[in-house]
Parts: structure tokens; sequence; C-alpha cells
């Protein structure tokens, strides 16, 4: 019943000051479209540095790493009284590359969130053409799933990128590359590994993934026939990668996997510290201009919701007079900006919303963008509403206790 | 019944601290029956309005002992007092303090509907019975400040009346009238006290009030001379 009568009271206040009543809910719709726009703008912009760096980069990397520094075997607590003579320490890699690679993918292949895993032979080559020699890179893979890993068949300039399956002679370049070699499609490149083996391959595609690291050094043949340049047999290779269906649990995964192999398990964060951290500070940016706005718009709120306790000062008094306790109030002032959130939450969600929409279609030819990205996550939508609210409330909180704590007697006798 | 007393007063002295300390009430004791119209009058500055509003419960910072309806008030806490007042207490002032953009019927019912004790429906029959009780019925859906200054101060009575309490108490409730609605506020609040039995307290600068009133207690500088 009282309930019913406080609410009443607080329509009427805000029914009584219209104007008032639509600056408080613009103020907040202004700041929870802002803290929309900023954070599905920030958050667009660490998806697509991701992407990004998720073209060239798995989440997940196994190789075959130097062994464990051993040269300080003989220490004096060991062999106190034997003098020794140790000359030229040397670390020393007994094994190159994973061997028995089936055996590692079967086992790493098991855990939960994987959705795909590649093995990769990748070696270092002078690339010929007649006289010019270039120095790259080459990648022996398995095209289908480096695709479903990288996505490469979307960035192939020309020709086709499964066709590297079909074809052991095939080999396709990065766009610089074949510049620099002075080559086109359907020409044939000169190959030389570090063993000096040699051999020719035929251009069937050519590359542009807008990475000068990948385009100007990298060039991707069957992974059978890289095998063959290095002389090893079907279940060699140099790398394993795999990719997670979330990559913030990469280093969680790699810490378990490290249990089961032996080789070297790297996540993405360990292999580029500066890609997580321009996360994280991009993160921490739209956060504080995200709630420096909505403080301003709670400051609005706290102003408008004053002004209308100073103006109902003497309705305040009489209702004290007539019964009405201190939470009464509190609930009446309360029952008000919950309200002013409440509208100013959904229109602000709308119009968030929409200023999104039109910015993610502004153009913005850089690198592979076309336009200005842009998320649309539910989670920033959700919580632009919470922290809308919790503001209001909060806003109006104070002035509603000013209200609360008035003295009926100071303003009915004036 | 042994005790026919609504409200009594013993010992009330009260201070003002500021600007300078100041008793503005002088060991006040006095009782009031149950039907009893009283009219508090003396000079401006007797005290006579700060004492009104000790006896309101709305002012809790004195010494001596209040006790209404033999429920003693002195110490309780502002939202018990709250409730208190709102079952027990009516309040007219010399505005009449309604909730402008509310109808006159919404004003009236607005205590009862804090008390809670009844249906809405019945809350609104009861508010309708008050309305017609100060023949102004027929302005019950209109919004308050459509009305005139007389019906205004109407309209607060009745609202004062709603919840039936014991007493009602009116600070120069009939200082914004006219003669003719003077007349007729007295009226109301002689019948309240004859056939409903309920006290009637009021602060007032009209002579011809006073006079008519079943007894007035007069205060001079603090002191109650009458």
């Amino acid at each position: 019943m009282t309930r019913s009568t406080n609410t009443k009271v607080a329509f009427s206040h805000l029914t009584s000051r219209v104007k008032q009543s639509i600056v408080a809910v613009l103020s907040v719709t202004f700041g929870i479209s802002m803290y929309i726009f900023m954070n599905g703008f920030m958050t667009g912009v660490n998806d697509i540095q991701a992407d990004l760096a998720f073209s060239s980069l798995a989440h997940i990397r196994v190789y075959n790493d130097l062994p464990e520094d051993r040269s300080d075997l003989i220490s004096d607590d060991q062999m106190p009284s034997q003098l020794v003579n140790l000359r030229h320490p040397k670390v020393i890699q007994y094994s190159e590359g994973i061997n028995n690679v089936d055996r590692e993918i079967s086992i790493l292949g098991q855990f939960d969130g994987i959705t795909e895993i590649t093995s990769q032979v990748n070696m270092n080559v002078f690339f010929r053409n007649g006289s010019t020699r270039v120095s790259g890179v080459l990648n022996g893979v398995n095209a289908a799933k480096e695709d479903r890993l990288f996505g490469m068949a979307a960035s192939m300039k020309s020709g086709n990128w499964l066709d590297l399956d079909h074809r052991s002679d095939g080999i396709i370049l990065g766009v610089g590359l074949a510049k620099r070699l002075s080559l086109g499609m359907d020409d044939n490149v000169f190959l030389k590994t570090g063993d000096g083996i040699t051999r020719n391959f035929k251009i069937i595609g050519l590359l542009e993934t807008s990475l000068n690291s990948i385009d100007n050094s990298k060039a991707y043949v069957r992974i059978n026939s890289a095998r063959q340049l290095v002389s090893e047999n079907q279940s060699y290779a140099t790398d394993i990668q795999i990719n997670l269906t979330d990559f913030e649990n990469a280093e969680a995964m790699a810490a378990q996997m490290r249990q089961y192999t032996d080789f070297k398990v790297e996540s993405w964060n360990e292999a580029n510290g500066q890609l997580e951290a321009g996360n994280e500070l991009r993160n921490y940016l739209a956060l504080a201009v995200s709630l420096t706005i909505l403080l301003v718009a709670g400051f609005g709120i706290y102003n408008i919701m004053n002004m209308t306790v100073n103006e109902k000062i003497r309705e305040i008094a009489i209702l004290k007079a007539m019964g009405f306790e201190g939470w009464d109030i509190v609930e009446i002032f309360l029952t008000q900006s919950l309200i002013i959130g409440l509208m100013g939450g959904l229109i602000g969600i709308l119009i968030g919303g929409g200023v999104s929409t039109i910015v993610n279609n502004v153009p913005f030819n850089i690198a592979s963008l076309e336009t200005l990205p842009m998320a649309f996550r539910k989670s920033d939508y959700l919580s632009a509403f919470v922290f809308g609210l919790l503001t209001t409330f909060i806003a109006g909180y104070l002035p509603a206790r000013k209200a609360s704590l008035i003295d009926p007697v100071e303003i009915i006798r004036g | 019944m042994e005790n026919t007393y609504a409200l009594k007063a013993t010992g009330i002295n009260k201070f003002f601290h500021q600007p300078t300390e100041f008793q503005v009430l002088k060991d006040i004791s006095f009782e009031a029956k149950k039907g009893e119209f009283l009219s508090l009058v003396g000079k401006s500055g007797s005290g006579k309005s700060t004492l009104l509003y000790v006896l309101s419960t709305m002012d809790t910072d004195y010494e001596g002992t209040l006790s209404i309806n033999d429920e003693s008030l002195t110490g309780k806490g502002q939202n018990e007092l709250a409730a208190f007042r709102n079952a027990n207490i009516g309040f007219v002032f010399q505005f009449h303090y309604l909730l402008p953009e509310f109808t006159t019927l919404d004003n009236v019912m607005l205590p009862a509907l804090k008390l809670g004790r009844k249906s809405k429906e019945e809350i609104r029959q009861s508010a309708l019975d008050k309305l017609e009780l100060l023949e102004i019925k027929d302005q019950a859906h209109k919004s308050a400040n459509k009305l005139s200054g007389g019906q205004q101060q109407r309209v607060a009575i009745a609202r004062a009346l709603i919840n039936d309490p014991a007493i009602i108490m009116g600070d120069e409730p009939t200082g914004n009238l006219d003669s003719k609605n003077t007349d007729i506020v007295f009226d109301i609040f002689r019948q309240l006290a004859k056939y409903r039995g309920q006290t009637i307290i009021a602060v007032t600068h009209d002579d011809d009030f006073a006079a008519k009133s079943d007894r007035v207690l007069e205060l001079s500088d603090g002191y109650m001379v009458a």
C-alpha cells in the first residue's frame, strides 16, 4: 500500500517537471551510449589486432628447443677434492625437429578446447631466379589445416590455396617475395636449402596478407615436399601449431601440455608479450574513459535530484508531518532516479548501438581493414546498463538521504 | 474508562541554542480531555507554536514528558513517532500544503494509504465521506492547485481527519482565511470535538476564534499563564 503511494508521489514529481526529467534521462542516455561505443570500439580494435596477429601466429606452438644449458656440470661441492679440467663446453642439440610428430599430435590433440592442430616443416632457404638471390623462409604445410588455422585461402591474391595439397611441385609465394624475384604466376623458382639441396618449384599462387613479414619473405609448399628437402621421413616436423576456441586460455593450456610432451610448448603471450600488453592497455583506457563519462552523467542526475529535493522540500516536510518515515522519503526519490536510470539506460543502449553501427561503417582503408572496427558484445551492453543503474542509484541516493533527514518543523515554521 | 485525558504534558522545558541560549518553554504542564476544543494563544514569540510542535511529536528536542492516549512518547525514535503521528494526530497548518499534482481525493487518501489499515476502496469511500462532511465532495477529482484558498484549507482538514485521529492540531488553521471561511472551519472543529470526541488543539491569533473554544491556554514569555 505504502509502496504504491510512494511510487505515485515519485511519478508526480517526475511529471510535474518534465524538462528536468528529460535532461536527467538524457545525461544517463549520453553516459551509457558513450560507454557502449567506447567499449565496442576498443574491443573491436583488440579483435582486429588479434585477428591480424593470429593470421601468422598460432595460439600455441610446440617445437624442439635447444636443450637446457648444462655447461656448469661440475660444481665445487660435488667433487670437493678433485681437480677437473673441462675444455670447450658446448650446448649440443642431438635431435632436430620433432621426429614422431603423429604421436605428439595424437596426445596433444586430446585436450579439450582445441579447434585445430597441424604440423609444419619450416626452414630457411635461398630463392633464386637467374642471378637474383633472396633469402627467405619455406613452410611445408598441410594446406587444408593451415587454412583453418590462419585463414590463408582468404589472403590469396591469385591462385587457389588448397591446390597446394595436390601439387607436389607447387609453391605459393608472398607477393613481396615474388616481386623481389621478378616472378609471377606459373613461373619456376629455384630453391636451395642450408644443406645445399636444390629443387625447382612452380608458382601456383601469390599470397597477400598485408603483413610485410609474411609477404616479403615467406613461401609455402606441401609438407611432404619440404620433408624431402631436409631428407626426413613422413613423421618429421619442425613445429606443431595449435589453435584454441578461446585464445585467452593459451597460457593455462600450454602449462598443462608441458606435462605430456618433452618438447617446448610456447603460448602466444610468451612469444608476443607486446600484443597482450596492447590489449590490456586498451581495455584499461576504455574502462577509464567510460567510467569517467558515467561519473559525469551521475553528477548530472545528482544535480537534478538535488534541485527536486529543494523544490519539493515543503511537500516532503508535510509528508513527514503526516507520518511518512525517513525510508518512505528515500524510496520516493530513489524511485525517481531509478526510473530516470532505466529510461536513460534503455535509450542509451539503442543510441549506443546506433552510433556503433554508424562508426562501424566509416571507411578506413589501412592494412587489411575496410571500415573502422567495432565489436557488438552482449556483455558490454549489459554492463553499461548495470553501471548506468548503479550510477543513478548512488546519484539518487545522496539527495534522497538528505531529503529523508530534513526536519519538518524547521520547514513548516519557515 | 478511568482516564479521559487525550494528551498530557508534564514539565515541558525547551531551549533554543542559536543564536544564543534561550529558554522558550518554561515548565509547562497541562492536560487535554477527550473531545475538548483548546485554543493556544499568546503574543508572537511567546512560544505557543513551539509548544504545539513539541506536542505534535515532530519536535523531540525538549525536556519533560509527553503522553498521548496514555502512550508515553518521550524518547521514541523518529520513525516510530512518524508512525504514531500517522495513526493518532491530524494536522492543519496555516498554509494547506496539499500536493499540487494530486487530485483533491488523492490528497485526502494519502495518510490512510500510508497507514495501510484499510483496503484502497474503503479508504476511497472514507475520503469521499470526509469531503462530503466538509462540503467539497464536488471538487474531489479536481487537482488540488485548481481550488480556492478556502476550499484548499477544507481539503487539508479532510486530509487531517482521514485516519480518525484522536487529536487534531492546528497551527493558525484560519490564519489565511476570510471571516466566512473562518466560521466554516470553526464550526467543523466544533462538530468534530462534540460529536466525534476528537480533541482539538489550535494555535490562533484570532481572539473571536479563541473565545468560542472550550478552553483557552495563554502563553507569555514561555510560561503558561492561563
